[in-house]
């Protein structure tokens, strides 16, 4: 007990030993989360829209006008030549032209139903569907205003039937995406601190020779490893602690669940990633080879973990894939206390796959650490 | 100078290929994240679980059902559910959707041609939320479609989709994979070659030996460059064979360009390998500085244009906002130099300045 006391004494010695370290630990990951909170968006805003209009109607004017105003569309300028708008599609100045054929205001009040020509720039397919949609909401809103504004309009269409749908959006009525995001970060950054830090810094001990002066000390394989373990998951806790109350004080965003829950689940997790931290160190002679193990199992764990592209939307084989990774059950239970505080009961099942695979790579740690000693 | 930078070219070239494992994950990792990416990546939502609370019980609410149920965006899961569960329900994640028809879905349609149906959503996920909405008008409108024989439409709306008309995420991840491998390979490893010298003493006997600094820079700089290239290489390839992603613009343009964005990735790396003195705050440095933010805000993944002002500044200070426009521009576009000649300029610029800095930092350090 007294030995592991020492090894701990020496980890944070270690640790904040170094004046970078502190930076790296306490100052870069809180930067990284304000930046990276209000970076991650799925929302689209500042759409760059030309307007072309060939009939130079009242109608088609009004139209057009209303497409400025929105916060979620930048007007950037007026355009009707097919060429010219090209152009500006391949220069990128605009994604979206809007352009009203000749004849619209005639063949609308004709009941003619002509068709507004919308081009876009499809390479973000995600953005380009969005913005197609602001434009059909804009359409959809300027025809309402037509119609209550021309009741002979209104009879071209008042034979037909209409189902109207009400949208309610529980747990995040704004569709903000930092509300689902920004848990989701602190997973993220939990992750990347906690593999590294131990992978990497029992390498290093190998690689400058120190770990060989520590096993020829009588410290046991699993003390060496509580040493090693204990001091992390302090720190790592700490990082959550902080990070939560920066959630707080800078998104406005709180813990709808149980505190308690959140960080004892936040410590099975740290105890996975540790866990697997030491595996990869067990693994890699260099800290260069950690260091790419590391990033090569984080990639992955962060891809497939649903972080921002839905687990439901994989393909079937990438889905069962992801049943292997510690993370994907981590962002589940760190956003629904977060956002729904739903309880135990409803997250028996990632916490049981997440123990089990705690467990499971502790094992083989402590197994590949052994091998290595005798 | 030659024989002296070649020396160091042989000894860098021979530490990269002793270490097989370091080796075989810089090859393997982007055909492994292409395939990831290619396959995994998409923000289309299929089969969205979803009930219903049918209190009209007619065949017009049935029908409705029946179109929610039939059009691969919504898979119905049976059995009763009340208002009261829906919390519950939303908190076991098993439907994302309740679809409620009030009692008077159906007398209203006949009498005034007006109806309402409610939609609850688990919004949690916004980016869920959103589809949701959008879908369900999509099959509203199909359900009026049917009822009336004709949209309930003054004008329509013909969309056309450049470049990308299938919106494949494919064709849009894949430029930017190529940027991301070559700033992590490019940056992360010179870093780390650097500072391991440093760290395992090795650097001072290259220092005492009659190289100069500059020769050492090339010498460990070139053959890192080299396997970046090779690297782009693969990805591209792959890229083409497997997910059909074109490169409609000229491929040597694209090399061109791509090596310029190599040479400013390589003096990133080369000035964090100055300030650092481990290999591991080498790596947190170039982490931090250079690859989580080209991931998050070049425009790899997402819009730039929805970002706060100042985010929006930073992107424009990052080598990877302007290579990831080159890259998709000559490979989707099949646009050139002529509407490249800025963003090209621009990386040239931002590469020399590096360059200088971190040649200037190495030579004061070496004093």
């Amino acid at each position: 007990m007294r030995r592991i006391f020492y090894l701990v004494q020496k980890e944070f010695r270690q640790v904040f030993r170094d004046k970078s370290m502190i930076g790296i630990l306490f100052v870069v990951p809180f930067i990284q989360l304000v930046l990276l909170g209000n970076a991650i968006t799925t929302e689209v805003k500042h759409v760059r829209v030309l307007l072309g209009d060939r009939d130079g109607t009242p109608m088609s004017r009004a139209f057009l006008q209303s497409f400025r105003g929105s916060e979620y569309i930048d007007v950037v300028g007026q355009e009707s030549d097919e060429g010219a708008i090209a152009r500006a599609l391949d220069r990128g100045d605009a994604s979206v032209a809007v352009v009203l054929p000749r004849h619209f205001q005639r063949d609308v009040l004709r009941g003619e139903r002509p068709a507004v020509q919308v081009l876009a720039d499809g390479i973000d397919g995600n953005s380009a569907g969005v913005a197609l949609g602001y434009v059909s909401g804009i359409a959809a809103q300027y025809q309402a205003r037509l119609l209550s504004d021309d009741p002979a309009l209104g009879r071209q269409l008042l034979d037909l039937r209409r189902v109207q749908a009400e949208p309610r959006f529980w747990f995040n009525p704004d569709l903000q995406s930092k509300v689902y995001v920004v848990p989701g970060i602190v997973a993220l950054l939990l992750l990347i601190i906690t593999v590294f830090l131990t992978s990497m810094g029992i390498v290093r001990e190998k690689e400058i020779g120190t770990l060989e002066q520590l096993m020829v000390t009588p410290i046991r394989a699993t003390q060496l490893i509580l040493g090693k373990i204990i001091p992390f998951s302090i720190l790592g806790m700490l990082e959550i602690a902080i990070a939560m109350g920066l959630v707080y004080v800078l998104f406005g965003i709180g813990v709808e669940g149980s505190l308690l829950l959140l960080f004892a689940e936040s410590g099975l997790f740290i105890l996975t990633t540790l866990g697997v931290g030491i595996f990869i160190s067990t693994i890699s002679e260099t800290q260069q080879q950690a260091l790419f193990v590391g990033w090569f199992f984080m990639i992955f764990a962060i891809l497939l973990s649903g972080f921002f592209i839905p687990i439901a939307n994989m393909p079937e084989t990438v889905q069962y894939l992801t049943y292997l990774n510690p993370m994907r059950y981590f962002m589940v239970i760190l956003r629904e206390i977060y956002l729904k505080g739903s309880s135990l009961p409803h997250l028996l099942n990632e916490t049981l796959a997440m123990l089990i695979f705690g467990v499971t790579v502790f094992s083989a740690a402590v197994w590949r650490y052994r091998v290595k000693l005798g | 100078m030659r024989r002296r930078t070649l020396a160091i070219l042989r000894k860098e070239f021979i530490h990269i290929l002793r270490d097989w494992r370091s080796l075989l994950i810089i090859i393997l990792m982007p055909i492994l994240m292409i395939v990831l990416y290619g396959y995994a990546i998409t923000m289309d939502m299929r089969d969205i679980r979803f009930s219903v609370i049918d209190d009209a019980r007619t065949p017009e609410s049935r029908a409705l059902v029946q179109a929610f149920s039939e059009n691969g965006f919504f898979r119905l899961v049976p059995g009763p559910i009340t208002h009261e569960d829906i919390p519950e329900r939303f908190q076991r994640r098993d439907i994302h959707l309740v679809l409620v028809i009030p009692s008077e879905y159906s007398r209203d349609l006949a009498r005034e041609h007006s109806t309402r149906v409610q939609l609850i959503i688990d919004a949690s996920d916004n980016n869920v939320g959103t589809f949701v909405n959008n879908y369900s008008e999509q099959v509203l409108a199909g359900v009026m479609r049917e009822m009336n024989g004709r949209a309930p439409l003054l004008f329509d709306i013909a969309p056309r989709i450049f470049y990308n008309p299938d919106m494949r995420s494919t064709n849009f991840f894949v430029p930017g994979l190529v940027a991301l491998i070559l700033m992590l390979i490019s940056a992360l490893l010179t870093s780390i070659a650097i500072t391991r010298e440093k760290e395992t003493g090795t650097m001072e006997q290259i220092l005492v030996s009659p190289v100069r600094p500059l020769e050492i820079v090339i010498g460990k700089v070139l053959p890192y460059v080299l396997l970046g290239l090779l690297n782009a290489g693969v990805i591209l390839l792959s890229a083409s064979v497997l997910f059909d992603v074109p490169i409609r613009g000229s491929l040597l343009l694209l090399g061109l360009l791509s090596l310029m964005f190599v040479f400013v990735a390589l003096s990133f790396g080369l000035l964090f390998s100055t300030v650092a003195r481990t290999q591991q705050i080498a790596m947190f440095m170039t982490l931090m500085a250079t690859i989580l933010p080209t991931i998050m805000l070049s425009g790899f993944i997402f819009p730039i244009a929805s970002m706060p002002a100042v985010l929006r500044w930073i992107s424009q200070a990052l080598p990877a906002t302007y290579y990831l426009t080159i890259v998709r521009g000559i490979m989707l576009k099949g646009i050139g130099l002529a509407e490249l000649s800025t963003h090209a300029l621009v990386l040239l610029g931002m590469g020399a300045l590096l360059l200088l800095i971190a040649t200037k930092r190495f030579q004061l350090r070496l004093e």
